[in-house]
Formats: structure tokens, C-alpha cells, sequence
């Protein structure tokens, strides 16, 4: 399987990557997370969503912003 | 895709607003320029100044800190802070601790100051009260109470608090839209209040977009507390931020050019539509008050404490 790390808050889970030239953004439009609210890290290194995501890669999203 | 600025492979912005693509150096280095750019322009600080920061241990406000204790590096300035502690279990502890910890990185003077010390309720108590008045209500005057006390015990001469671009634009709108004329008078980079008692308030951050502030602790490593208030709730403020945030997804600049109308037709508002409120002193408390009694103390007053 062709896949990666996921860490989001309590998460830390292996994803399936499901198709080619699958970027951060749709992995933040499936998790229906905005990038508005989200900084990304891709195998620790601070990232622009347009990334994208290769087999064996460790993705780090981090909420910057709350509500309230 | 490279770095607008220098030429890096590396980036980790890439800016709705102006087009331009900022690998981590040059972005850190693009928001304290502006930073100081805005201090400049609106002469936020004057040498000898002594400022206090606002310090929640959040990202805006540890931004604000970060980027003002440059000033104090060159001796322009000194610098203070003030966290306040409402008593909201499970969430506020950790942003005090981070407070703390920044504070003594720094070498800087600090002090906590707790709702139950200062009015014997926490803010948890009050929300247990029937008929109460939402938290944010009592929680912005409270802190804004012990805030410009703070201030005036430690002998500052400026307030600085790390609102951002995203909230100065709320607070234009929903001002705005709800026909609040007085408060629209108030926004501003700096606030000086008729009364002497109540310090100078600037606000560093005001240009820059809250994401920004939320990237750039990031990629400094600065430790702070996300987290979300528990009573943070659907407010008229989530709602109208809600909007500008799907205008700003078609029209990037949308929070620049609504702060600067807001800017250009400032000095007309106040002009205009100020109220001079005549100070008396709070009954209760002292502190300076257009009433007999102060927000803070009428509050107090209704809680029965």
C-alpha cells in the first residue's frame, strides 16, 4: 500500500495515499478542514498545501486558529 | 516554485493578497518588517517608553511580545506584561504557564492576576449563575479592568494587545452593522483616553491576517497555547467573521482595503461623533467611570460579590 503518517491533533494514524499527485489540499478538503485554519508539515518541514503527498511521508497538521 | 524574495525552493506562504511566495526566513523576517512598519507609521512607541503587553500565552499575543522585546533589545523601550487568569477550568492554566515561561526566557517583569483573587469569582462561578450575561461579557470588562490597573501598578506608559487584522475588520463591521457609532469611534492602532488613569492602548498586530500570526509562532518555534475557549460559542462576531472570510476567498484584499476605508474616515468619526464623556470616579472601586458605578463594579454589584 502506498501511504503515509497522518498526525492532527490525537491523531496518528497510516492513510492510504488514494490516488496520484494527492496534495495536502485534498487531504484537508477530505478531512473538511480549512487551510484557512491549518499550517501544514510534510516530514517535519513547514509546507504549502499545494504539496504533494509521496509514499512513506509524515503529514503534520497544526489548528492555528479557534473559534471564539 | 520558488521564493518570491530570494530565490529558496523551500516555501511555506504563498499570499492571496500580493502574489508573493515567502520561503520560512524571508516570511519571518516580511512580518516583523511590517510590524515595525505599522509601529512607525503610527507612532505606537516612544523612546522610554515602558509597555505593557496583554499576555494571554496565545499566538497573538506572544507575537506581540516577540516582535516588541526587539525594541527592548535596542533600548528603546522596556517591557512588562500582565496575564489574567479568569478561573475557566481545563483551559486557561496551560496559556498562564506559557505566559510564565515567556516571561522569565525574556528577564521581563510579570504578574498574574486572577479574577477570584481580584473579585473573589471565577469566571466558571459566574457562568453557573442563573440570569448571567454570557461569558464574554463579563470576561472582556473584567480583564480590561485588571489590564488597566496592572498598568498603572507597574507604571507603564503604553498598553499593547495583539489584536490582528481579522479582528480589527470584525470589529469595523459589526460596529458598522449594528449602527454602534460610539464604538466605531474607538477602533484605531492606538487609543488615548480622555481620562489619564487609563494608559495608552496600541495594537502592534493590526495589519497582519490572523493565519499569518499563527505561521509565523510556528515556524519560529514559539511555544504558545492553542486552544479553544470552552465558552466560546456562536457569536454575532463568529458570524460576521464567517462572512469576511468567504468574501476574502474571491476578493484577497478585502481586510486590507475595509481597515484602510475604516482609516481614512477615522479622524472624521471621531470628529463628528465622539462622545466626551464627563469622568467621574466608580463608587465602589474608584477607577475612573462615566456612572456612579463602573462596568466592572455594576456587574460585581448584580453577582452579588
Amino acid at each position: 500500500m502506498v501511504s503515509f503518517i497522518l498526525k492532527y491533533k490525537n491523531l496518528n494514524e497510516e492513510r492510504e495515499i488514494p490516488n496520484e499527485n494527492y496534495s495536502i489540499k485534498d487531504l484537508l478538503d477530505e478531512l473538511e478542514l480549512s487551510a484557512q485554519t491549518i499550517v501544514s508539515k510534510q516530514n517535519g518541514e513547514l509546507v504549502i498545501e499545494d504539496m504533494i503527498i509521496e509514499d512513506g511521508d509524515e503529514i503534520q497538521l497544526v489548528q492555528i486558529i479557534y473559534g471564539g | 516554485m520558488q521564493c518570491t524574495k530570494c530565490g529558496n525552493p523551500k516555501v511555506i506562504i504563498k499570499k492571496e493578497q500580493s502574489g508573493q511566495i515567502l520561503c520560512k526566513d524571508c516570511f519571518i523576517e516580511s512580518i516583523e518588517k511590517k510590524v515595525i512598519k505599522t509601529i512607525k507609521k503610527e507612532k505606537l512607541l516612544d523612546k522610554g517608553d515602558k509597555v505593557l503587553v496583554a499576555l494571554s500565552g496565545g499566538k497573538d499575543s506572544v507575537t506581540t511580545l516577540e516582535i516588541l522585546d526587539s525594541f527592548r533589545q535596542m533600548n528603546i523601550i522596556d517591557i512588562c506584561a500582565v496575564t489574567v487568569d479568569e478561573g475557566i477550568d481545563n483551559y486557561r492554566q496551560d496559556g498562564v504557564d506559557i505566559a510564565i515561561r515567556h516571561a522569565e526566557r525574556l528577564g521581563i517583569e510579570h504578574k498574574v492576576v486572577s479574577l477570584k483573587e481580584e473579585y473573589g469569582i471565577t469566571l466558571d462561578e459566574i457562568m453557573q449563575r442563573e440570569n448571567h450575561k454570557g461569558s464574554c461579557t463579563y470576561c472582556g470588562v473584567f480583564r480590561r479592568t485588571i489590564i488597566n490597573k496592572a498598568a498603572r501598578e507597574m507604571g507603564a506608559t503604553k498598553i499593547a494587545t495583539g489584536h490582528n487584522l481579522d479582528d480589527e475588520v470584525q470589529a469595523i463591521m459589526m460596529n458598522y452593522l449594528e449602527g454602534n457609532t460610539d464604538n466605531l469611534t474607538k477602533l484605531g492602532a492606538k487609543t488615548v483616553s480622555n481620562a489619564k488613569e487609563f494608559t495608552v492602548k496600541i495594537k502592534p498586530l493590526r495589519e497582519i491576517p490572523e493565519r499569518e500570526i499563527g505561521l509565523y509562532v510556528v515556524a519560529k518555534e514559539l511555544e504558545v497555547h492553542f486552544d479553544s475557549c470552552p465558552y466560546a460559542m456562536q457569536s454575532f462576531r463568529g458570524e460576521v467573521s464567517e462572512v469576511i472570510n468567504q468574501l476574502s476567498e474571491k476578493h484577497p484584499t478585502i481586510k486590507y482595503s475595509t481597515l484602510r476605508g475604516y482609516d481614512k474616515i477615522k479622524n472624521v468619526l471621531k470628529d463628528e461623533l465622539k462622545k466626551d464623556y464627563s469622568h467621574g470616579r466608580c463608587a465602589r472601586c474608584g477607577e475612573p467611570s462615566a456612572n456612579e458605578l463602573c462596568k466592572a463594579c455594576s456587574f460585581l454589584e448584580e453577582l452579588g460579590v
